[in-house]
């Protein structure tokens, strides 16, 4: 009876570490260095991995795409959305304690969109940054909310120019040594300080080499390209990935020697976008022949994503096939793609040449555009002004939607190929890795646990 | 040209020439051999190459073969297979042609398709006809790029073990730059290669084009001059050589030997250029020809202290033989040339010696014989002239004798009579003194600078008259230049001696015609004519018509022409006769002009 009285107690002791063991664990805890590496530049517009956590917009998005306060706390339109009137978030300092006011949110704006802006005119009016348009702004706080128009210290409290680096982020920059950029936890942001005290951030370096640091635990975060991804799940590596959020597109010059609408169409018609997303991303994109997802919008499947070489020689017919350019923003799979796509063409009858990614003129550009947001038609507004394609009126139904897109599309000017993911891996003592809207890791909300 | 400048030119020509066949053939000996040296230098060059190129095919071949048998290679050929899910291994081809250092790999499927490509990614899913290709031996072919060059390569075609279907390799290195670098290449030596990238243009003939000629280190050097030799290379797919000239310059030039590279069907896919130097053999050439240059001209200088010395030995006695026949010539036949030795010269100059000697004897008794001859026809033209004269003196002295018998006035008559023709005939025989007389004196001319027009002026008015009073009457006409013809003469001998022709004009014309006389310039002379219309003279006549004592008059003494002509040439002129029979004669005196 004692015994069993004694083992009964000792299993409930045992139960009860355990338990207080695991609660202690699963909380996260402040404190740490964070080692980011990345391949890219991190100060890079846009989706640079630092601007992030350095600087913050008017508005967010949340994790599953929808708009949220952010610097500002509210806002509203009027005038069929020619008018926006943003409130902004009180008490609010910059890393170097400048206090946030509207005047420095007009100035940061005014610098990150010079020309071709959403708006007409932006107005700092007490708390409040009002934006004005000849033309409705349903979008804009979707707009807002991408990396394009985040708010950076442009005028300090001296009135100095002070570096470009200053944000309201969970993070301020502290320097760069020896190709590893420090970045310290802002105790007075608005959110609330990050868990970690410390982000290091590497740059400059090879996805290989990011991942054997990550294998020696000389590395915690580090970049998963979407080509990489499964050969990342076969290696064992803890991958976090996202769902589409880029769009793969071939933008087509509707000048000349491309003026021809049916030339556009035939090498619309010419590339296989199945060999690109089995092959060059490994399986590991969404075919696409429509410029929104087909989750988004429920009518992506009405655009045939297959190749019609046939098709597309017919098209072209007998027409003369000048040298055409074809470059591609970005390295690796994007270039590979690039390459593909001028042998498909080149299959079609059409001589394309693939030039440098820095080439300051080409027939045909490979690039990538945002799909962020969880509201289509914001979506299909930050994708075109991104694209720089003028963004029609567009309803507020699915078919006026489809009927939009549709007539871009007939255009043949922009041809989508595939929807993408993003994706990072991590260590084991990461905790709480999410991925934000845009697929790149919300290095704000991460703790770091014990090493293994 | 003298004869020791002939002598000197002769031995000058057979020197330089002697020496000149000498370096020529040296020249072409030294050619000859440095073409030789070049033949074995590239055919060397040639065995290196295909060794070398032997060995690159069996590193290719072997890299393929270890990369085949790794357990990962066939690991994945095996997986390739079983899933029939290529598209994890796109990027393999890569990373295994870093591991085996080759430029070109892909990984071909079951299907004949591209896996993996290292060197153009993107052309997975593309048929590779290469891996049906029967030779397990290297071989060559043009590999498309993704910048749309083509790149020659030494290929090899590897399967991999245990998998089946069969799962290939197909891999080779590039024939580049590099490759010309690793080439063994001897000082002097450059190494090409040509490679079209498989291009023709659409007439089928090969479009040179000199940016596809790559060396060792870039750019190869005038690669324009070997266009002929390599198009010859690539029609006739045969090894071809020829000299190329770079450059004006006789040293900027090159042995090249062109060798095509081919495929397996025989297609020339490229040609390898091996060109050697030139310069050294040049060089080497213009040293030779250098000494040959110093020696030829010490031959020469030498060819002239020879020939000055034998001109010494064989000139100078024949110069002197030629001095001394120049001074007989000109009268001096006491002269007499030195004799040295006893060869051909001095025997010809002992003869020369002999001969004037012998001809100075001649000489002097020909003046002898002459001086007699003269005396001779002296003493019997002064006989007959005086025989004339005397017998009719001796007729009237034996009249005279007779007449002593006659009465005093026949006497008286015939005394007187006697008396007159004895005055005349020794008149007569003083005459003809005094012209033996004159003809012996000869005086000497006093020269002074008269006009020839005064001459025939004085000559007219002494003689027109008597001309015209004659029996028949004589026309006298002169005809005289307008312009001043100055002359250096004695005017009082010039006017007896064209006198005399004067006299003898109208002698020659008793039944009367017409006498011209004329003086006008002709060069450097001034030319007097004396003319008759009347018989002529026959040539013999004209022959012998200036000799002494010689006449065609019946009482001529024949002394008046022979002083015309002493007068003449006293005064460095010339007389001559112009007559034919029946014509008249014409004597024309050319006298000297005297500087104004």
């Amino acid at each position: 009876m004692r015994w069993t009285v004694l083992r009964h107690f000792a299993i409930s002791c045992l139960l009860v570490a355990t338990t207080l063991q695991v609660a202690a664990r699963t909380r996260p805890h402040y404190g740490g260095t964070l080692r980011v590496e990345t391949a890219g530049d991190p100060w890079q517009k846009p989706d640079g991995v630092a601007r992030r956590f350095v600087f913050d917009g008017l508005t967010t998005f949340d994790a599953r795409g929808a708009v949220r306060p952010a610097l500002a706390t509210d806002w509203a339109s009027d005038d069929a959305d020619h008018r926006w009137q943003f409130r902004l978030r009180p008490g609010v300092h910059f890393h170097d304690g400048t206090l946030l006011t509207s005047v420095n949110v007009v100035a940061s704006l005014n610098i990150a969109c010079p020309q071709n802006c959403p708006w007409t005119a932006i107005h700092a009016v007490g708390p409040y940054v009002v934006f004005t348009a000849d033309s409705p702004m349903p979008n804009l706080p979707a707009l807002l909310a991408t990396d394009e128009f985040l708010v950076a210290l442009t005028i300090s409290s001296d009135g100095k120019t002070p570096p470009a680096t200053i944000g309201t982020g969970p993070f301020q920059f502290m320097g760069a040594k020896g190709g590893v950029l420090s970045f310290t936890a802002y105790e007075s942001c608005w959110q609330g300080r990050p868990f970690v005290d410390v982000i290091e951030v590497r740059v400059n370096r090879s996805v290989r080499d990011q991942w054997l640091d990550l294998g020696v635990t000389k590395a915690d975060v580090v970049d998963v390209p979407v080509e990489s991804l499964h050969m990342a799940q076969q290696q064992r590596l803890d991958v976090t990935v996202s769902a589409p959020v880029q769009l793969l597109v071939l933008q087509v010059s509707d000048a000349a020697p491309l003026a021809n609408p049916l030339l556009r169409s035939a090498i619309s018609s010419a590339v296989d976008r199945i060999a690109l997303a089995n092959v060059v991303f490994q399986k590991q994109a969404q075919v696409s022949a429509s410029l929104l997802p087909q989750m988004l919008t429920g009518y992506g499947f009405l655009f045939p994503t297959e190749r019609d070489l046939n098709k597309a020689r017919s098209l072209r017919g007998g027409l003369p096939s000048p040298q055409l350019t074809l470059r591609a923003e970005g390295d690796g799979a994007m270039q590979l793609a690039a390459q593909r796509i001028a042998l498909d063409l080149h299959e079609a009858g059409f001589n394309v040449q693939v030039v440098r990614p820095d080439a300051a003129r080409a027939n045909l550009t490979l690039r990538l555009l945002p799909l962020e947001g969880s509201s289509p038609e914001a979506v299909l507004d930050v994708l075109l002004r991104r694209a720089g394609i003028s963004i029609p009126t567009i309803g507020d139904d699915s078919a006026a939607l489809y009927k939009a897109e549709r007539a871009i599309l007939d255009q043949h000017t922009l041809i989508p190929l595939l929807d993408l993911p993003a994706g990072s891996a991590s260590s084991s003592r990461v905790r709480d890795l999410h991925l934000r809207a845009d697929g790149a890791p919300d290095l704000a909300g991460v703790s770091l646990g014990d090493a293994p | 040209m003298s004869l020791r400048q002939k002598l000197l030119l002769l031995f000058s020509l057979t020197v330089a020439a002697a020496v000149a066949a000498v370096a020529w053939t040296v020249l072409i000996r030294v050619r000859h051999v440095f073409e030789l040296r070049d033949q074995e230098e590239t055919a060397l060059f040639v065995s290196q190459f295909q060794r070398e190129f032997q060995q690159q095919s069996t590193q290719v071949s072997g890299a393929l073969s270890r990369l085949a048998e790794t357990e990962h290679t066939r690991a994945m050929a095996f997986e390739i297979v079983q899933s029939g899910d290529a598209a994890p291994y796109l990027t393999e081809a890569q990373t295994m042609a870093q591991e085996a250092h080759l430029d070109f790999l892909e990984i071909i499927g079951p299907e004949a398709k591209v896996v993996s490509s290292a060197q153009w990614p993107a052309r997975f899913g593309y048929a590779e006809p290469a891996v049906a290709l029967p030779t397990p031996d290297a071989f060559l072919k043009y590999e498309d790029l993704p910048d749309g060059s083509r790149a020659l390569g030494l290929f090899s075609v590897h399967a991999i073990p245990g998998a089946e279907p069969a799962v290939k390799l197909v891999g080779g290195r590039r024939l580049d730059q590099g490759f010309l670098a690793d080439l063994p290449i001897a000082p002097g030596m450059a190494v090409g290669l040509y490679s079209d990238g498989g291009q023709a243009n659409p007439s089928g003939a090969p479009a040179f084009d000199v940016r596809r000629l790559i060396g060792a280190t870039g750019e190869f050097a005038a690669a324009s001059h070997f266009q002929s030799l390599i198009d010859s290379s690539r029609t006739s797919g045969k090894q071809a050589s020829q000299v190329l000239y770079l450059s004006d310059q006789r040293e900027d030039s090159v042995n090249a030997t062109a060798i095509p590279l081919k495929s397996d069907a025989g297609q020339v896919l490229a040609v390898l250029v091996v060109s050697f130097s030139r310069s050294s053999m040049v060089e080497a050439q213009q040293h030779i020809r250098n000494i040959a240059y110093g020696v030829a001209a010490a031959g020469i200088l030498l060819a002239v202290v020879f020939s000055l010395w034998i001109a010494a030995r064989v000139s100078r006695p024949i110069e002197q033989l030629a001095l001394a026949a120049e001074s007989v010539a000109g009268g001096d036949w006491d002269v007499r040339v030195p004799v040295n030795g006893s060869d051909e010269v001095s025997v010809l100059a002992s003869s020369f010696n002999h001969m004037t000697e012998q001809l100075a004897s001649q000489r002097n008794q020909l003046v002898q014989t002459e001086r007699v001859a003269a005396w001779r026809e002296l003493a019997r033209r002064l006989a007959h002239e005086l025989k004339n004269p005397l017998f009719p003196l001796q007729l009237t002295v034996e009249n005279l004798i007779r007449a002593r018998d006659l009465s005093p006035s026949d006497f008286d008559e015939v005394f007187r009579e006697s008396t007159t023709a004895l005055s005349m005939e020794i008149a007569n025989l003083k005459t003809i003194i005094g012209r033996f007389s004159d003809f012996s004196k000869k005086p000497k001319p006093e020269l002074e600078k008269i006009d020839a027009k005064s001459v025939i002026d004085r000559v007219r008015t002494l003689y027109e008259s008597t001309a015209k009073q004659g029996n028949a009457g004589i026309l006298f006409e002169t005809d005289v230049a307008g312009d001043p013809m100055p002359l250096l003469a004695d005017p009082e001998l010039l006017h007896r001696a064209l006198s005399n022709l004067v006299l003898n004009a109208m002698d020659a014309m008793p039944e009367g015609g017409k006498l011209t006389m004329s003086a006008h310039p002709s060069g450097d002379k001034i030319e007097f004519r004396v003319s008759d219309t009347g018989e002529g003279l026959t040539p013999e006549e004209c022959q012998r018509l200036f000799t002494p004592y010689y006449t065609t008059k019946q009482h001529g003494t024949g002394l008046g022409l022979a002083i015309v002509q002493s007068v003449v040439a006293d005064h460095a002129g010339t007389i001559t006769v112009e007559s034919s029979e029946g014509g008249g004669a014409t004597f024309i005196i050319t006298l000297p002009r005297a500087d104004t």
